[in-house]
């Protein structure tokens, strides 16, 4: 794999990347791992999600957040930052069921993938797309696009409605019925919108943004507990069902 | 070319090996290549029961380097038995398992019934982890405790017993020195250097156990001196590791006295660190047309005076 675009800004903070790939469709909710320069520091590999994939393009949208993704946005030589997966294991595909996609930030991009694939398998699809403001909102246009209804929550109310993800999860589980939820974001949120999904016995599956020491399941650093005992998040996830996962 | 390396018991068909908690039981790492390639591996540190390991946060990066704290999260004794050595032997992996017991009688259990697989030519001792608050490194950070535990646990195990070493000591030496008098066929030096990271919006430390361990490139250079101290001090050989990341760190650590070295936190980064190594030592001796990998093993040393 290696990258065939430079980063492009697509809001603020966040940027799109274009890997070449091929092999077999990856599946949503799986993630490739990218060592972002050819020394030790920053010494570990990244996980990111996948945004989209067609035809051996794969997309992923990333978040500058610390000294490895502003490598990543300032990369020079994108011909030669070190790419694999993708790894572990995504979202449980549904066919014509009615769904609910839920994102936090840049916790949205998997949820993108995964939409396209569920509209194409019949799905109806209801997308609660949550951002801190409406400056970091990105790629509104192909959310759209693969979503039935669209709503956006800010929590300053500068695009949408003010407030968060889980308000207007519990308000439309109120008046609508939903077959399953798919939910990526911050831990904090996923958690809040876990514990209403499964009090209205509603069943669903989160992401999980940990951090990884290798990605590959042979470190042991990225330990989440389950009800069926630890897992490791790099590779038994980073997808997880609700009533498995202890948030 | 002579690459095979005889550590009591135990037989490498070259010098290259993977570190305990960087290649967890083999399996994840041998369908990326072939382990069986490689001198052998060092399997996840092993308690009597399974381990959950630590809570909270885990890992972090530092510069050029990681900070862990696990905790031994293991499957512990039976399981490895019954479902991760059936694995190891039909892929004829050489492997070493790593014992890391809560107490001396756990470790003493460990090493015995260890001892009587086939497979199993010698156990590596962790008494060196940072990370838990029983056993581990409070075996390993008093020559009195160590002594006397290791002259418990000697005459109990068949297989050959190799000693990993804290670093978290004023003297090493001392340590490696203990254990060749207690009848280790080896020792391995070192595990991870105590370490700490604090969260400077909260003020508390990040890790629950407030210390983690380090490792990585940037504990090679400590590492090595220690390596080539020990070597100085007992006639046992010594398996070096400490922030291996290449060919040459790899040969570095030979010259300064390693018969065997492990590959730790670079198979996070590139799993394929270890057959990279082991294909580079290779082509190294080739080159300087090396015959026999003891040339290398503590040349620093034979060399000392010659300016």
């Amino acid at each position: 794999m290696k990258l065939i675009s430079k980063p492009e800004k697509i809001s603020k903070d966040h940027y799109l990347l274009k890997i070449q790939y091929q092999g077999s469709d990856p599946i949503p909710g799986q993630f490739v791992s990218i060592k972002v320069n050819e020394g030790t520091d920053p010494l570990l590999r990244r996980p990111f999600s996948i945004f989209d994939y067609s035809e051996n393009e794969l997309k992923i949208v990333f978040k500058v957040a610390g000294k490895a993704t502003s490598i990543l946005q300032n990369s020079a030589l994108p011909e030669n930052t070190d790419i694999s997966g993708p790894y572990g294991k995504g979202f449980t595909p549904l066919e014509n069921s009615k769904v609910l996609l839920i994102g936090g930030g840049v916790g949205n991009a998997p949820l993108h993938y995964l939409s396209n694939k569920l509209r194409k398998t019949g799905c109806n699809v209801t997308y609660i797309y949550g951002s801190r403001s409406a400056e970091y909102i990105y790629c509104r246009d192909d959310f759209h696009k693969c979503s039935d209804s669209t709503y956006y929550m800010t929590d300053d109310g500068t695009d949408g409605e003010k407030g968060f993800v889980s308000e207007k999860l519990s308000q439309l589980i109120k008046k609508e019925f939903f077959d399953f939820a798919y939910i990526c974001g911050p831990s904090p949120m996923m958690k809040l919108c876990a514990d209403i999904l499964k009090a209205q016995n509603i069943n669903g599956e989160v992401s999980l943004e940990n951090y990884f020491g290798c990605g590959i399941g042979i470190c042991s650093g990225c330990t989440v507990k389950t009800v069926n005992g630890n897992r490791r998040a790099c590779i038994d996830g980073p997808v997880f069902n609700i009533n498995e996962i202890l948030l | 070319m002579k690459k095979e390396i005889k550590i009591g018991k135990l037989k490498l068909k070259n010098p290259v090996s993977l570190a305990s908690g960087t290649c967890a039981y083999g399996e994840e790492l041998n369908g990326i290549y072939d382990l069986s390639s490689l001198g052998c591996i060092f399997t996840k540190g092993l308690s009597l029961n399974p381990r959950a390991g630590n809570e909270g946060n885990r890992i972090v990066e530092t510069d050029s380097g990681i900070l862990n704290s696990i905790g031994l999260e293991n499957v512990g004794l039976e399981s490895f038995i019954k479902n991760k050595i059936p694995y190891l032997t039909e892929n004829s992996i050489t492997y070493v398992p790593n014992a890391a017991g809560h107490s001396i009688e756990d470790n003493i259990e460990i090493c015995e019934r260890l001892s009587e697989i086939d497979s199993v030519r010698a156990v590596e001792l962790n008494v060196s982890c940072p990370n838990v608050k029983a056993g581990g490194m409070a075996f390993g950070q008093n020559v009195k405790v160590l002594e006397k535990f290791l002259k418990q646990l000697r005459p109990r195990m068949s297989a050959s017993l190799i000693v990993k070493l804290s670093p978290n000591v004023t003297d090493i030496t001392e340590f490696a020195k203990c254990a060749e008098a207690c009848g280790a066929d080896a020792v391995s030096a070192v595990n991870t250097l105590q370490g700490m990271r604090i969260d400077i919006k909260t003020g508390k430390p990040y890790f629950n156990n407030t210390f983690a361990g380090l490792s990585g490139p940037a504990i090679k250079p400590v590492a090595l001196r220690l390596v080539y101290q020990i070597y100085q001090s007992v006639k046992i050989p010594v398996i070096g590791l400490g922030g291996i990341k290449d060919t040459g760190d790899a040969i570095e650590f030979m010259m300064a006295g390693a018969s065997a070295v492990q590959i730790g936190t670079m198979n996070l980064v590139y799993p394929e660190t270890g057959r990279i190594i082991s294909e580079g030592i290779d082509s190294y001796m080739k080159e300087n047309k090396i015959e026999d990998i003891n040339d290398i093993i503590g040349l620093t040393h034979r060399l000392k005076g010659e300016l």
